[in-house]
């Protein structure tokens, strides 16, 4: 009678023991799961920055392409007056705090065209290499070394 | 066991998603994009692009760069389908020797199956570099209309790309799972996908654990892309109409006004106009052009009205070809970026005269229910461990009736929290814990969970003893609430279980109430603050007045006694400006007299300098004062 007790709380505490063990990996993990989670959070908020940063400058360098179209066609009649080279200056500040936020144009007249950072927007038979670049329709950029914008380019054929 | 990658392996663009922790994410690729487009390449250098990289290219190696592959993977040569799309398609195909299809990259002539796997490759080496572990297994998804070879060769792309492809579903039923549709029985369900190039219809029934695909219709060549066509060519139009000058042989003019018209389009989804500003857009021998035209909505809802028109008889043919009737539709899923246009949403909602589900991001729903899908398989989703939120606010009763939120609604339990409270009048002995539960306000409009008094407290002004008050809720959602005298270690607890014991309509209810009454709540504690503001004030200057004895003078005395008389009858009023001000008047007659008497001491012997104002708050962060 007394050892059919005893088994019955031995195995009454085998079970609870399964289960303790059992529990105790199941916190152990909801733990580490937090953890990893809380790490994994902070890791992804700065890649979020890092994103609204690059919108934010993807929106400026809209802006600086109609600058550089703009300054392209000049009017002749102010073409050497200070007040256009007050302009300049202005424009030369605007990119000089792109530069200092990390922002570089990408090289593209005379390089081998590489879809890693260019896009070819158009083919041209011209003289020179086949697959060098031979105008830049829009330029490119990358910020603190990782490509935001791709530069839209002629290609050579 | 690895992680199932769920893919949604598209016509134009693809997209991935695990299940992690038990909730589907989206994975980025190399590129940091949630979706890689479906192109595939050969450069002129021997090397394999895939994605976004083959697609930049594409213009200087059009014979070589494939996509759209998925319209002819698992079909025959002879296909009506591969003869129409063949004229459309820039590279070279050609039929294999048991009648399927070939397409020529280089010199060398590929399956569709090897192509799609070129992708799956791509997508698999992301996926793995991203969450740094292996993945073997797969779920890919294909449109309803696909037929069983190819399905077929979808799985064997799979395999090609080193994947253990274990099912492959239905683009429909991967979004009516990640809707959680599955687990409604007798369902009728339309999924309306509306991609970038292709438009197709699915009629879903939900049974027993199954799925099962009554009908399909769209068409293959109707999507988002033909709006942004149309608003192309209306911007070429116009700028002809005004202008003189056509811009349609521009590449550089034209590759402007696609990336506006796309944002215009985009835009016109939130806004009801938007502006195409393009400055220096070409120029003539007159010196150069700007582009700058105004769009409204209903603009573009009339540009392409023809298509949405078309887009919804397709439904309803659809409907008709399985006996349906609109009204027999229990649910709607919506996929593809072009259903996030309003007029779209709207136009679904006249024919059914219900909403569309659209929580989930078109571009992705079908990814995400891929893998939703793959956690089902490895038991993922079905999470023995489900913790509870607490459905109301808990709180305790402070000073003016007021309800101290102590846990928020929609906490996940098991949780504890606890706050450093006072007293509220001098030498109180005892404070009493009013246990609340609701979102309103004032303590009276919350349910009482319990009571209890904590006495024994020893004599101290008020302010000064720390009652701390922990709120403790377990898993099985039992409430535990304790408060302990800080000088005494006196504690009394009390334990109130079924905490959730509401039914759910009580709980909506109660949440309810609180969004009708939350305006005049505001207002009612805004009246209570003031309140307690001038009690606060008329207890400090009357302690002042008293302590102060001779230093100050008769009539300063009788000035601010009135002062105070004045502010105790505005507070028994309601009058939330005449207390403020009384408040204000009372404050500043205080000032007045602390200087005097400041003046006062400076004259006499110097005494040692006395910190004021810091020492007379309690150090406990937020402190607030417990009526007795």
């Amino acid at each position: 009678m007394e050892e059919q007790n005893n088994n019955e709380i031995e195995n009454e505490l085998k079970e609870c023991e399964k289960l303790r063990d059992e529990y105790l990996a199941g916190w152990q993990r909801a733990k580490a799961d937090f953890l990893n989670y809380k790490k994994e959070e902070t890791a992804r908020i700065s890649e979020l920055m890092d994103y609204f940063r690059a919108q934010q400058i993807l929106e400026i360098l809209k802006i600086i392409d109609n600058w550089d179209r703009a300054m392209k066609h000049k009017p002749k009649e102010i073409k050497d007056s200070v007040w256009l080279k007050g302009i300049e200056m202005i424009e030369n500040q605007l990119k000089e705090l792109l530069k200092s936020e990390g922002v570089e144009e990408i090289k593209t007249i005379g390089e081998v065209f590489n879809p890693e950072i260019h896009e070819a927007i158009e083919e041209t038979d011209g003289s020179g290499e086949s697959g060098e670049i031979v105008e830049v329709l829009e330029k490119g950029y990358t910020l603190n070394n990782k490509l935001i914008r791709p530069a839209k380019v002629k290609v050579n054929k | 066991m690895s992680k199932i990658l769920g893919i949604d392996l598209g016509t134009t663009n693809s997209a991935m998603a695990i299940v992690e922790a038990g909730e589907a994410k989206i994975i980025e690729n190399k590129e940091g994009a949630r979706t890689t487009p479906s192109v595939v390449s050969v450069s002129k250098s021997g090397e394999r692009l895939v994605g976004v990289i083959a697609k930049r290219q594409a213009i200087t190696n059009p014979q070589n760069t494939i996509f759209s592959v998925k319209r002819l993977i698992g079909r025959n040569f002879s296909d009506e389908e591969v003869k129409k799309d063949k004229s459309l398609l820039p590279y070279e195909i050609k039929e294999r020797q048991d009648g399927g299809v070939e397409v020529k990259i280089g010199d060398k002539w590929y399956s569709p199956q090897e192509i799609s796997a070129m992708i799956l490759v791509k997508l698999k080496q992301d996926a793995e570099d991203k969450i740094g572990e292996k993945i073997t297994d797969a779920i890919i998804t294909c449109p309803a209309y696909f037929d069983d070879s190819q399905r077929k060769a979808t799985k064997v792309a799979g395999e090609i790309a080193g994947l253990n492809v274990l099912r492959v579903i239905n683009e429909p039923t991967a979004a009516a799972l990640a809707y959680g549709l599955n687990k409604k029985k007798d369902q009728q369900i339309v999924v309306f996908d509306f991609g970038g190039g292709t438009f197709d219809i699915s009629v879903l029934e939900v049974n027993e654990d199954t799925v099962e695909v009554k009908g399909t219709g769209g068409d293959t060549h109707l999507g988002g892309d033909d709006f942004d066509q149309k608003i192309m060519q209306w911007v070429v139009n116009e700028f002809k109409k005004e202008q003189g000058v056509d811009l349609s042989k521009d590449t550089l003019a034209l590759q402007r006004i696609k990336e506006s018209s796309e944002k215009a389009k985009i835009e016109l989804s939130t806004s009801m106009e938007t502006e195409i500003n393009l400055p220096f857009i070409t120029s003539t021998d007159t010196g150069p052009k700007h582009l700058l035209l105004k769009i409204t909505r209903a603009q573009l809802e009339n540009m392409v009205g023809d298509y949405i028109e078309k887009s919804i008889n397709l439904v309803k043919k659809t409907l008709k070809e399985v006996n349906l009737e609109p009204k027999d539709i229990e649910e709607i899923v919506l996929v593809g970026g072009q259903t996030r246009m309003p007029k779209i949403q709207e136009e679904i909602k006249k024919l059914f005269g219900k909403d569309p589900n659209r929580e989930i991001n078109p571009d992705e729903v079908v990814a995400i229910g891929a893998a939703i899908q793959g956690g089902v398989l490895r038991g993922d989703v079905k999470d023995v461990l489900l913790l509870d939120v607490t459905p109301l606010s808990l709180g305790i009763e402070t000073l003016g009736g007021v309800s101290t939120v102590l846990i928020a609604k929609n906490t996940t339990v098991p949780t504890s929290k606890s706050q450093v409270f006072s007293t509220a009048a001098d030498n109180q002995p005892s404070v009493e814990i009013h246990i609340l539960q609701g979102e309103r306000p004032m303590a009276h409009d919350n349910k009482t969970l319990g009571r209890f008094i904590l006495d024994g407290i020893p004599t101290a002004p008020r302010g000064v003893p720390q009652v701390e008050v922990s709120f403790d809720i377990d898993a099985n959602g039992i409430l535990n609430v304790s408060a302990k005298d800080k000088a005494t270690n006196k504690t009394q607890s009390i334990k109130i279980e079924g905490t959730s014991g509401l039914s759910k309509d009580e709980i909506e209810k109660m949440k309810k109430d609180a969004e009708a009454h939350a305006g005049e709540d505001e207002k009612r504690k805004d009246i209570i603050e003031a309140k307690n503001i001038a009690e606060n004030l008329i207890y400090t200057a009357e302690k002042t007045v008293k302590e102060a004895g001779e230093k100050v003078s008769g009539e300063a005395r009788k000035d601010i006694e009135n002062k105070i008389d004045d502010l105790k009858k505005a507070k028994d009023g309601d009058n939330i400006e005449d207390i403020k001000k009384k408040t204000e008047e009372l404050s500043q007659l205080a000032q007045k007299i602390g200087a005097e008497m400041y003046k006062q001491t400076q004259e006499q012997p110097k005494q040692e300098e006395k910190p004021n104002e810091d020492k007379k708050e309690p150090e406990e962060g937020e402190y607030k004062e417990k009526n007795g």
